[in-house]
């Protein structure tokens, strides 16, 4: 890594650790921070489709698609910013999707590891069983309990978890030693 | 390239080009090994993970996309599977990253493979067995570049077999892992379209399925990267070239010829089994294994034992760590680490930044993953006995 991309991995650690803060203090307003992420995320998307297409893309076999998905993402980034008024299902369904999606994923790692009688197979079991415990209790504190104030915890957590891992591999070592 | 051709047919060019049958099993149990070596194997064998060679399946759904995760996976698919053809390729600028995507794309005779079989030089018969694999795929996976990239490795629905015949049929991917190829009907598996980048499905040829690993195959299509351009892929001739370039850089490297030069190629000790070979290489199968392991028993009069991916794991296993590199997987694993930092600092020099940082032990000393500190004991060692 270079010296700016390490920054910019603390720098956006820093900043998750800032907005997680934020929600743990007040987590009623925490609500429309989170929805403002979330779209602030898809628009920052959109407009990686589209420098995708201008810088690398647009000699690509078949790169028309990667401008038109740029557009419609960025189109949707855009509506969903009107929307932040009402994000709790929003939230609910983020937390869904990436953290069933992540804990199937461990689980079968670890089924895979486990074949291979790799010790790393205990790690990703807890790891996929973390993740759909997460998924589980966001449908739990959302539709049942119907508790803003917990669906902002959760994810102000998994913000805090996201920014340690940040920050921890913007310190690690990647060169690769060369010897003649 | 399956276990066919990186085992049992380099078994048979290295028996040709004149190792014993003990040695041959060795230099092909070593060429397999490469797509055996993943980071779940090394860690149960409690072996440095920075020696993986490749990534399972999982392995790689399970990868991080950041720049950590694309620079670790560049560097196991660009050394081993997708050796770059030209670090220095000239293309229309349109971006630096482009330029260093296109650059990383695998062709046959590159610089890079003069400098792979180099390093095999002298080398234990590990080295020599993995600098076949890459050799060989330099071939089967030309035009494919070993880093995720869309603009690259895609493909589309311009796609179409080549038969036997003369015809031409589309070729019908499906994407469902673990269901079978269908040569008869046409029906291949292949990655899903990731519309990101640097999505994983976007890996080297993974949008072509395994075609490129067939030997019968010929197919024409249009390479991402190619301006509209089609390329038409000959699998037999490329799969009986890179066999024949393998009887030439064994040779070398057992001492017999003065110095190994891209682009020959050691016809005439394959003259003798031309006509079987070809028939093996073309004949429409998913897996040639029993016909090249056939040939290899014609060749030596020795049985060839099948490959078995835990023979030499218990041996590594119940030495001591300092033992561990004299053992055979602790030959391979020493290989495997001096292929990878010197194509990354290959990659790295050319100014390419794409496989990562590369720091010169002799310039700078010992700065970087400290799993690299085992090769720096190895050199040290040779150097030592020297």
């Amino acid at each position: 890594m270079t010296n700016m991309q390490r920054a910019k991995k603390i720098l956006a650690g820093l900043l998750m650790l800032l907005c997680s803060g934020g929600m743990f203090y007040d987590p009623e307003n925490g609500l429309y921070i989170v929805a403002l992420l979330l779209s602030g995320s898809l628009i920052a998307y959109g407009i990686r489709c589209l420098s995708l297409y201008i810088f690398m893309a647009r000699h690509m076999v078949g790169g028309k698609a990667i401008l038109y998905r740029g557009i419609i993402i960025l189109d949707l980034g855009v509506f969903t910013l009107s929307m932040v008024d009402n994000p709790k299902l929003f939230i609910i369904f983020y937390l869904l999707g990436i953290h069933a999606f992540a804990g199937v994923m461990d689980i079968l790692r670890a089924l895979e590891a486990r074949r291979y009688r790799a010790p790393s197979w205990r790690r990703s079991l807890l790891g996929g069983a973390g993740n759909l415990a997460v998924a589980i209790f966001a449908v739990i504190a959302g539709f049942f309990l119907h508790s803003t104030r917990d669906l902002v915890y959760l994810y102000a957590a998994c913000l805090v978890y996201s920014a340690c891992t940040q920050i921890v591999t913007a310190f690690q070592k990647t060169a690769i030693v060369y010897v003649q | 390239m399956q276990k066919d051709f990186h085992y049992y047919a380099t078994y048979c060019a290295a028996f040709l080009a004149g190792y014993s049958h003990e040695d041959a099993l060795k230099i092909a149990y070593s060429a397999q090994f490469v797509d055996c070596c993943s980071k779940t194997l090394l860690s149960k064998l409690r072996a440095p993970l920075s020696a993986a060679t490749t990534q399972l399946q999982l392995e790689l759904m399970d990868a991080r996309t950041d720049i950590i995760g694309l620079q670790d996976i560049t560097r196991i698919w660009a050394s081993f599977h997708f050796l770059p053809g030209n670090l220095h390729a000239e293309v229309q600028s349109i971006s630096p990253l482009y330029k260093s995507k296109f650059r990383m794309i695998c062709k046959p005779n590159g610089a890079l493979l003069s400098d792979t079989v180099e390093l095999a030089k002298g080398g234990s018969l590990q080295a020599v067995g993995l600098a076949m694999h890459v050799l060989a795929d330099t071939w089967a996976h030309q035009y494919f570049a070993g880093t995720p990239s869309l603009v690259i490795n895609n493909t589309n629905y311009y796609f179409f077999e080549l038969l036997p015949d003369g015809g031409e049929r589309p070729v019908a991917f499906s994407h469902s892992p673990g269901s079978p190829d269908d040569p008869e009907k046409g029906v291949y598996n292949g990655s899903i379209y990731q519309g990101s980048e640097n999505s994983i499905m976007n890996l080297g040829h993974g949008r072509a399925g395994h075609l490129p690993d067939y030997s019968f195959i010929r197919y024409k299509y249009l390479p991402a990267w190619g301006g509209y351009r089609e390329i038409v892929k000959d699998n037999p001739d490329d799969y009986y070239h890179a066999f024949c370039q393998m009887i030439y850089a064994m040779k070398y490297l057992r001492g017999g010829l003065g110095a190994f030069e891209t682009g020959h190629y050691d016809f005439e000790a394959a003259a003798p089994w031309e006509t079987e070979i070809r028939a093996i290489i073309a004949k429409r199968q998913l897996i040639a294994c029993e016909d090249w392991k056939a040939l290899g028993e014609k060749l030596s009069d020795c049985q060839v034992e099948d490959f078995e991916l835990e023979k030499y794991q218990e041996e590594y296993m119940s030495l001591p760590r300092e033992a561990q590199g004299d053992s055979f997987l602790g030959r391979f694993f020493l290989a495997a680490m001096a292929q990878k930092s010197m194509v990354t600092n290959k990659i790295f020099k050319s100014g390419n930044l794409l496989a990562g940082f590369s720091v010169d032990y002799a310039e700078k000393g010992f700065r970087g993953i400290k799993d690299y500190m085992r090769l720096i004991e190895a050199v040290k060692g040779e150097k030592s006995h020297d």
